[in-house]
Parts: C-alpha cells; structure tokens; sequence
C-alpha cells in the first residue's frame, strides 16, 4: 500500500513533467479542442502522436474506433473481464486524469491494489509523454459532456478505480 | 428460500453460455417445469423486509403491512408471482420494488396495495436481490441470478445489464444483497454494495469494476505516515442475506448474515456482530440510523439503539 502511494504520487509528477516538456516542444501555446491532461492544455501535435501510439498500442484491445471488446460487459470464461470501450459508451471517463495515468503506466492494479486483468502495464513499454499523448487523444473524442464530467472529476482528484 | 438456495451458486457450465442457459430454459418452459415458478402464482415466500416512511413492509409467506401501532394487514402480493427482495426510498414514500422468484421486478406505488411488472427486458430469472439509487430515486438496481446486475433509470420500465457477477474466488458469484450507499466514489458518482454467497464486494455506479472494500482515508493515512486503518472485515465465506445502508447516514451498514446480524459505522471497513441470531434480511429506517429490523430465526426482531439491544416484533 505505501509503495503505492508513493508511486503513484511519483507518477503524477512525472505525468506533468512529460506535458509539460512536450508542451514547450511544441511551443506551448497551441490549444486543441480545449482538451487538457493533467490541468495542462493539450497539443494538436501531442494528439496527433497519441492517436499513432492508440493505433499500435491500444487498438487491438480497445478496438480501431475506441468502441472496446465485443459483449465487453460480460466476463470472459477466464473470469477476466474484456476491454471496455474508451469512447462515451465506456466508462473511462468516469477516472480523473491521475488515475488514467495511473492504469496506462501501472495496469488496474495501479488503482486496485491486487486486481487481475488483461490490461497491460505500458511503463515498460511507453515513455510518460506517449502515455499522457495517447490518454490526450482518448480526451480528445469525447462529447462535451463527458469531458465536463471528467474535469470535474480531475478537479476533485478524484482517487477512483 | 435465498438462504438455502444461495448456498450452492449453479455454475452453469462454462461451455453454455448464460444467454443461450436462459433462452433454453424460456423455450422449454412450455414443455418441462422450470427450477422456479413463472406461473401466476399469487404469495410472497422472502423472507424480505424493507421501511416504507415509518411502515414495514414484509415478505415472509406472505406479504403483509404494519404501520407502527403494532398491528399487521395483509397485503395482495403481485400477481405475477413470489417475493425474494424488496427495496424503498425516502424520496418515493409508497413506492415498493419486490424482485420476484419467478423473474422480474413488481413495483408498487401505493404502499404494496397494488402491484405492476416491471420487468421489460430483464432476462428471466430470479431477482434475488433489489436497490434504490440513494442519489436518484427513479434509478433501480436488480440482482440477476445467474446473470448480472441490471440497471433501470425510469423506475423499471427499461432494463440494461449494468455489470457483469464479481469473479471470486476463482467463480463468477451470484449477487445475494444489494445496497445503494450515498458516499462518493471518486469516480463522480456513489457505491453500490453487494452481498454474495462468500461475503461482500462493491462496485462504482459508473460499473468499471467489482472491489474489495477498503478504508477510505487509507491512502491518506499512508501519505501522512500514520498508521493504517484498522480493519475489521465480515466473517470469511459467509453468505450475506441482506445488507442496507441508513439513508440518513450513509456509512453505517447493517447485514444480516448466517452468524447474525453485523453493523459498520465506517461503510463497510469495520465490522462488529450485533445479534448472533440467524439473520435472512434487514432493514433500516429512513430517517434514524438506529432503528433497525431485522427477519430472523427466531422471528422478527427490532432495535432502536444501532443494534445494542432487540426486541421480538410481534406479528399477529
Ligand atoms: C491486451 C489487451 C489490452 C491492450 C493492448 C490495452 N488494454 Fe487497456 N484494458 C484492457 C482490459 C481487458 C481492460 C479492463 C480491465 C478490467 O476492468 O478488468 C482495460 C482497461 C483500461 C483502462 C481502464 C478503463 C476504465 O474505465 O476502467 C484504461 C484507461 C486503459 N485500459 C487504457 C489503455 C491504453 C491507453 C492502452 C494503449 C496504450 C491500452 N489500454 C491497451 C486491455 C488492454
């Protein structure tokens, strides 16, 4: 539990720290479609690499067009559940940023200490600028709605899981 | 009735898939009798309890009404068959939800006089369990035996699957008690508890997934350096035949269980025995927390102090 929280404090920082080093590779100030990730505007540029990592890192899961797993409500027969859409009728929007972070780097069990799942751990694989792009890009699709909910939630440092 | 029938969870092969179990078992309907009743057959079995305002409402047998002097009236059950759960809301005086044995939910909307189906687009199988949003009145909860947790926004008139069963203890585990609990998840919304046959669990009502229960403040507590939570959960592998949460406040649970019936004043962290009576379900009043029933086997008891001390709760 305590390394948990350490890292997961450890993660936030890093999390900023890698938007805001590509936000001022990008020259800062360029908005895109008023999405931010952790309180910092997002990048068409950070999108735009977002979208290429969800193609090669995310999609055979989550599917092409975020639409998740087939049935991905229902548990498969391992007793794992399937991937969930990241799009509207998913419920990734219902998780603060830090917490997106959190699963993309650590897995579910970044947030749930303990949980089984086929979600993989990407901090091996992805840097945290590419974690914070592709979270950027999934920002991006949402309605309005769903992003007003989901800043709300990011407001309030919402710790969910 | 759920006591017994709850012990042993049919895992209904892995091969079959819960879809086609249940379409088999409506097409043979016609032609061989099914594991529970779908005829019309009037009663209540429960044993179910649930408040109403200040009124108690009970399924054992029958379905009968005791507004406070004491004295009990029979109610019409639903017509459309027996009661395994019921469920209120402060907000609906006089609504009643009742899962049925016989699958579905009724919904009763004059203090369990009248009763209506509610049950478009609900699979055909037990609702062994039945909650009220606390935060949205119109919002209702089904437990699904065999099949999952169902969600219907305007009070049960249309159903979609919300979640699949939580997967413990290497099986996916029918839901035997459900409990909406008013404290934010983090997640822009509340919890749901649930009961199963090996103890308790609890989910988002945004659905991401089934968890254990875990101190609120325990992140917190590690940050500051102070010392963990203590905690004090359910006794391991039992059964949970009812659970409710006080609507006047929140964090204080009660559940009644094979060993009695348990409160936590601290959402589910903390645990302590109350009655070591053989517990089938609970209520709790919708404006004090201390005030609780409870169907046992020795009756039905009742307690105005959180549980300290009962009182039988004569039924005539
Ligand atoms: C191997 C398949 C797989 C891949 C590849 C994958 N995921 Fe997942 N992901 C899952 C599964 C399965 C879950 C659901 C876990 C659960 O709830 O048990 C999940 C859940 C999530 C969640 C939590 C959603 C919620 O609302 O709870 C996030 C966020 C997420 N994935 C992001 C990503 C991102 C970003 C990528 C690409 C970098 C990615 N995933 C790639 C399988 C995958």
């Amino acid at each position: 539990m305590r390394r948990n929280v350490i890292l997961l404090s450890a993660i936030a920082v890093s999390a900023l720290a890698a938007i805001a080093a590509s936000a001022q590779l990008q020259g800062g100030d360029v908005r895109a479609q008023d999405v931010t990730f952790l309180g910092q505007p997002v990048t068409s540029e950070q999108i735009a690499l977002g979208q290429k990592v969800y193609g090669e890192y995310c999609a055979s899961c989550h599917g092409v067009n975020l639409e998740g797993q087939p049935d991905w409500k229902r548990r498969l027969e391992n007793g794992r559940m399937p991937a969930p859409p990241h799009d509207e009728s998913g419920h990734t929007w219902h998780h603060s940023d830090q917490d997106l972070f959190a699963i993309t780097k650590l897995g579910v069990g970044g947030v749930v200490p303990g949980y089984e799942s086929d979600m993989l751990a990407f901090g091996e694989i992805l840097s945290d600028e590419e974690i914070a792009a592709v979270l950027a890009f999934i920002k991006s699709t949402w309605p309005e709605r769903q992003r007003d909910v989901q800043a709300r939630i990011t407001a309030k440092e919402g710790g969910g899981s | 009735m759920k006591d017994t029938n709850m012990t042993t969870t049919p895992r209904y092969s892995t091969r079959l898939s819960r879809r086609a179990f249940l379409g088999a078992m409506v097409t043979g309907a016609g032609l061989i009798g099914l594991p529970f009743s779908l005829r019309a057959a009037p009663g209540a079995t429960g044993p179910a309890i649930a408040f109403d305002g200040d009124a108690l409402i009970l399924a054992q047998d029958t379905l009968s009404r005791s507004d406070g002097d004491g004295g009990w009236i029979e109610l019409s059950a639903p017509a459309v068959g027996s009661i395994l759960s019921l469920a209120t809301h402060p907000g609906r005086p006089g609504r009643i939800a009742a899962g049925l044995a016989g699958g579905g939910i009724a919904l009763s909307e004059d203090g369990g006089h009248r009763w209506e189906a509610r049950s478009q687009g609900l699979p055909d199988a037990p609702a062994a369990a039945v909650t009220v949003a606390a935060a949205e009145p119109d919002t209702i909860y089904a437990a699904i035996r065999g099949d999952g947790l169902w969600k219907s926004e305007d009070a049960g008139r249309s159903w979609a699957l919300a979640m699949d069963r939580p997967w413990l203890a290497d099986a996916e585990r029918d839901l035997t008690a459900l409990a909406s609990v008013d404290l934010a998840t983090g997640m822009g919304g509340i919890w749901i508890y649930a009961g199963t046959e090996l103890g308790l669990t609890r989910v988002p009502d945004c659905f991401c997934r089934w968890q254990d229960v875990q101190p609120g403040d325990a992140m917190d507590a590690l940050a500051s350096g102070k010392p963990a939570p203590s905690e004090a959960p359910l006794p391991e592998g039992e059964t949970i035949n009812g659970l409710v949460s006080a609507p006047s406040l929140p964090t204080r649970l009660y559940a009644a269980l094979p060993s009695g019936i348990w409160e936590s004043q601290d959402a589910g962290v903390v645990w302590s025995q109350k009655l070591n009576t053989r517990a089938l379900a609970v209520a709790v009043h919708p404006t004090n927390a201390d005030h609780v029933v409870a169907i046992t086997r020795d009756g039905l008891v009742e307690s105005r102090d959180g549980g300290a001390n009962w009182t039988a709760l004569g039924r005539a």
